[in-house]
């Protein structure tokens, strides 16, 4: 069988989805289906993710020593999976967002001059 | 790093991620159902809605788990498995190929930890890439410059290009002293030689040990520990320091049985209580691996130990030999003339070779020019090199280096020969699964997953022939060194499984897998999927009554010519071998038993002496069963020879004339008891004595070369320049050979003095006794002769003369055997390879030949047309391996006697047989072609 990259969804800008997962994880440590809920809600709806994906990414960010997991109860007392930002991953999330927005003034300018 | 880290960590805690994973995902689809639940819609629709915004679960899980990195493990182990299970399913097929390839890779592995334990190994000492070993180079024999006037060979390793008596590695103890004194590029210069055999006595038994002498710096200077006691020290190796000894390990256990309280005891060497002070590790066989000494002494004990030589000429007792030449009675300690030690030393980290080598020239030129009248100009002084001695001095080295790389060059052929076997059934099997391939590949797998899947199947394969192989070579290493050992006195090398040898085995294995693997996996995979699927899988193979030029062919068609040349190769060893067997060596052989004794280790000399020989003699000659009993300097065919110019009464030598000839001292009555006819006058009896005339008997070729057309008998000649009237010929003896087989070894004239006339030979003696039957037999009633004069003159050496002859043809031997067991094993899997080829090629063809036989074709047409495409195969084979055969054997020229490399009728039988069986192989399934019944094979499909 073919190698299958991992799914990042298409309505969100490749890499993103790493991005959003660090700065969920900022303020306090968060399960999947809460990161889920957060980026749905805070970005009011506008961001699709198809859900299931998020885990691929949080393996990757597991792998690269930016997350951690622990096993805790959830807030409904069933156990559940809370990741939780490390130091490497705050220092890897200042360098994404300085990036994402660089990027982001970059397309603004060219889209303001056209 | 801290990656890979985290990678293991996960390896090692699978199934909780695994379970992890689940949990996680459940819980996600269950909180993300109460949401929709809470929204109204039913549980069932609220699970599938759920479901619809999660994604698909199990190919989430995979991504998940793949970003670890594993996948490949996961494959292999998949691939693993199923191979595996399908190799089980075929145990015979399964059997063959790991059997073939246990025997290929297992005969490469046990050759190849021979080249490892002699050539490659360091020596077990502390950082052995700084030891040197010095030498020196002259560009015209040292003795013509009346540098030395005696000097000891031991082993040297070869110069090229430098004659071996215009090198050496053997020094004065001045030049020693001066250089340990005074050299700057070494931290330590230590210096060792053969002690001689020393006679131990151990519990009231005395029996010969091989002593080595080493300086107080030995082992310090190689940085070896002892296992027991202490090493000896500078303290040790002073004059007048009390004697102590070190033990090997080897010896320690053999003649102590290990006995740990050995250390302060004192044991009697030679005469002299030594005290044992220590016994050295294991795996330590001093700085000549292959010849290992068995007892450890100070140098300065030299003197005590040793009666001094009283040889005259250049002699050459043990092989590589020594040669000794005394011309004063001067101590060796001070003497310059006589070199007699090697030299190693540690270099000083941060020094080159080049500022090394240039200040021990420097050192060693003074130290050889002092006091003497120096006839050699400087700059024919002998020059200074170094050679590298981290893997120590080893005359195995230099003995069988050449040797067994021939050998790993035939197991290299008989591993590819079982290469090919084991592709081409793989190539057969490929054909029986070709349908299997094609339709998991119309399902979608990818042919580099296939290719994956089958090269894990032959990596199975070899790596499970390796194993095998590894546990085969170890006992056939074992058995190769037994065989070896024959002619060496003792071969010290411990071949047991190092990480070399392991890596080497599983290179080999791989290398192997992937060599017979690849090509039918590529080949098996590359398939048209249409006629695949539809047709039968028998039909897509062989057009029908032709040979295709295929892998398959090519494959059978190689086999049959390596084969060949190892069949040649066989033959050639074989009949060396038999040639060299054969020989008329001029006397009779069978039946004598050898022994050697040397009284002088017990206090012996002179007349004592020679009537211990004499009274020996005659006891021995009372014993039943014996016939006759003599003595010799040395025995025949020992490798042994003594040589010296003659100056004859009356012949005036014509200008360059060799004028040398092989000088061997014998007892009373050795013509009888050797069987070499006297042609003219009489032979040396009990009547020569050291009061009588001098006498000699000459060989036929020293009576032709020196006394042509004239009667010899009761000439005269002298040895060297000294008197030619002192010795009398009174008998003429048939040529018979003296040190060797081989014909460089000497030029067949010999001049046979008597022992007992010359006082100087009598320090060690060999016996000879002419038996009734197996010589044998005889041995314990000799021990016990010798024994009843003096239970303290051990007896060593004991072998027959058969024996005796067959260690110097060592070489011969082993190439005889082993090359005839490996050419058999060789055209073995060739001819399995075209029997399974053609047998399958027949099973395939059972309903073309089923058609044919039912249009009428005759039996025998049948049997020809089978029988053709084996011929034929086998022809291209021939015609291959024959001129391979032609250029390789050149390569052995110098093992081969009595034949040239390509010996005619060697050949012509060789291929004769090799073409037979063959034959036979490609009858059989021939055979079973004819047998067909159309009727059977027509309804086969």
């Amino acid at each position: 069988m073919g190698k299958r990259k991992g799914t990042e969804h298409g309505e969100l800008l490749p890499g993103t989805l790493d991005l959003l997962i660090l700065q969920t994880l900022t303020h306090r440590a968060q399960h999947g289906y809460g990161i889920a809920q957060h980026i749905r809600q805070t970005s009011e709806d506008a961001l699709q993710v198809e859900e299931g994906s998020l885990y691929p990414a949080l393996q990757r960010l597991s792998l690269q020593g930016w997350i951690t997991s622990e096993w805790k109860p959830s807030e409904n007392n069933r156990r559940a999976r809370f990741y939780r930002l490390t130091p490497a991953g705050r220092k890897q999330l200042g360098l994404e967002v300085s990036n994402f927005e660089r990027i982001l003034g970059a397309i603004r300018r060219v889209l303001q001059t056209a | 790093m801290r990656k890979l880290l985290r990678r293991l960590r996960f390896l090692s805690g699978r199934t909780q991620f695994e379970d992890g994973m689940d949990e996680e995902m459940r819980f996600h689809l269950e909180m993300k159902a109460r949401e929709y639940l809470a929204a109204g819609l039913s549980p069932d629709e609220a699970r599938a809605a759920a479901l619809r915004t999660f994604g698909n679960v199990p190919l989430l899980k995979e991504d998940s788990r793949e970003v670890w990195g594993w996948r490949w493990l996961d494959d292999l182990l998949q691939d693993l498995r199923f191979s595996t299970r399908l190799l089980s399913k075929s145990p015979g097929f399964t059997l063959v190929v790991v059997l073939s390839l246990a025997l290929g890779i297992g005969a490469n592995t046990a050759i190849f930890s021979l080249i490892d334990a002699v050539m490659l190994r360091m020596l077990p000492v502390k950082t052995p890439e700084q030891l040197r070993q010095v030498l020196w180079v002259s560009s015209s024999s040292p003795r013509k410059l009346r540098l030395h006037t005696s000097y000891s060979t031991g082993f040297c390793p070869e110069i090229a290009g430098v004659s071996s008596l215009n090198s050496g590695c053997s020094f004065s103890y001045p030049t020693f002293a001066q250089v340990s004194e005074q050299a700057q590029a070494f931290s330590q210069v230590f210096t060792f030689t053969w002690a001689g055999d020393l006679n131990v006595i151990v519990n009231g038994q005395a029996a010969l040990a091989s002593g080595e002498l080493v300086s107080g710096d030995y082992f310090s200077g190689l940085g070896v520990q002892p296992l027991l006691g202490r090493v000896i020290t500078p303290a040790d190796d002073q004059p007048g320091a009390p004697p102590v000894a070190m033990l090997t390990y080897g010896y320690w256990e053999r003649r102590f049985g290990g006995d740990p309280t050995v250390v302060g005891k004192s044991v009697p060497m030679n005469g002299i209580p030594f005290a044992i002070i220590g016994v050295t590790p294991p795996e330590f066989f001093g700085v000549e691996p292959g010849n290992s000494p068995e007892i450890w002494v100070p140098l300065m004990k030299k003197d005590a130990l040793t009666p001094p030589p009283e040889d005259e000429g250049k002699d050459m007792p043990r092989g590589q030999g020594e040669a000794v030449l005394r011309a004063q009675a001067q101590s060796d300690f001070e003497n310059r003339e006589t070199w007699w030690l090697r030299i190693m030393g540690r270099l000083k980290p941060g020094v080159s070779d080049s500022q090394a080598r240039a200040e021990l020239e420097t050192i060693f030129h003074q130290s050889i020019i002092v006091g003497f009248s120096l006839v050699a100009k400087p700059q024919d002084l002998p020059r200074i090199e170094l050679r590298p001695g981290g893997k120590g001095i080893d005359a195995l080295r230099w003995h069988f280096s050449k040797p067994l790389w021939v050998l790993m060059g035939v197991v290299g052929l008989v591993l590819l020969i079982a290469c090919a076997n084991v592709a081409n059934l793989l190539l057969a099997r490929g054909t029986a699964r070709q349908k299997e391939w094609a339709v998991r590949q119309a399902l979608g797998a990818a042919r580099s997953r296939l290719v994956r899947q089958l090269l894990t199947e032959s990596l199975l394969l070899s790596l499970v022939g390796g194993a095998i192989g590894l546990l085969l070579a170890y006992w056939g290493s074992r058995l190769l060194v037994m065989m070896m050992s024959g002619g060496w006195q003792q071969i010290n090398v411990s071949v047991r499984p190092d990480s070399r040898i392991l890596g080497f085995t599983l290179g080999l294995s791989l290398l192997t897998g992937i060599l017979f693997g690849l090509a039918p996996a590529l080949r098996g995979t590359r398939v048209d999927l249409t006629p695949a699927l539809k047709e039968n899988p028998g039909n897509l193979a062989m057009r029908p009554g032709r040979v295709r030029l295929g892998l398959g062919t090519l494959l059978i068609v190689s086999q049959v010519a390596i084969s060949l040349l190892l069949v040649i190769g066989a033959s050639l060893f074989v009949r060396t071998l038999v040639n060299l067997e054969t020989l008329d060596v001029g006397f009779n052989r069978k039946n004598v038993l050898l022994f050697s004794i040397n009284p002088t280790t017990n206090g012996y000399s002179n007349q004592r002496l020679a009537t211990f020989y004499r009274e020996l003699q005659d006891r021995i000659d009372a014993l039943p069963g014996v016939k006759s009993v003599s003595m010799s300097q040395y025995a025949l065919i020992s490798q042994s020879y003594s040589s010296n110019d003659i100056s004859i009464e009356g012949y005036k030598p014509k200008p360059q004339e060799r004028m040398d000839v092989g000088v061997l001292g014998v007892g009373p009555r050795f013509f009888e008891t050797m069987g070499i006819p006297i042609l003219l006058g009489r032979s040396i009896g009990v009547h020569d004595t050291v009061t009588s005339p001098k006498v000699a008997v000459v060989s036929e070729e020293v009576a032709r070369r020196y006394f042509p057309g004239q009667n010899p008998i009761g000439r005269r000649f002298g040895f060297g320049d000294n008197n030619p009237a002192a010795i009398e010929i009174v008998g003429i003896a048939r040529n018979a050979k003296y040190s060797g087989l081989h014909p460089d070894h000497e030029n067949g004239t010999t001049v046979y003095i008597a022992s007992l006339q010359e006082p100087k030979h009598l320090w060690q003696m060999n016996y000879e006794v002419r038996t009734a039957g197996n010589p044998m037999n005889w041995a314990p009633a000799v021990r016990q002769a010798v024994q009843s004069i003096d239970r303290n003159v051990p007896i060593f050496n004991v072998k027959t003369q058969t024996e005796q002859i067959d260690e110097t043809i060592v070489n011969e031997r082993l190439f005889a055997k082993l090359t005839s067991f490996f050419g058999l094993l060789a055209l073995g899997l060739a001819c399995v390879g075209l029997y399974g080829t053609m047998s399958y090629a027949v099973v395939r063809r059972t309903n073309e030949i089923g058609i044919r036989m039912a249009l009428g074709a005759q039996k025998g047409r049948v049997l020809e047309m089978v029988l053709k495409e084996s011929l034929l195969l086998e022809a291209l084979g021939i015609g291959l391996g024959l001129p391979a055969a032609f250029a390789a054997t050149r390569l052995v020229k110098s093992y081969l006697f009595g034949l040239t490399p390509t010996d005619p009728l060697t050949l012509l039988w060789s291929t004769l047989g090799l073409a037979a069986v063959a034959a036979l192989a490609g009858y059989l399934p021939a055979r079973r072609a004819a047998r067909v019944d159309p009727l059977v094979a027509l309804r086969y499909e």
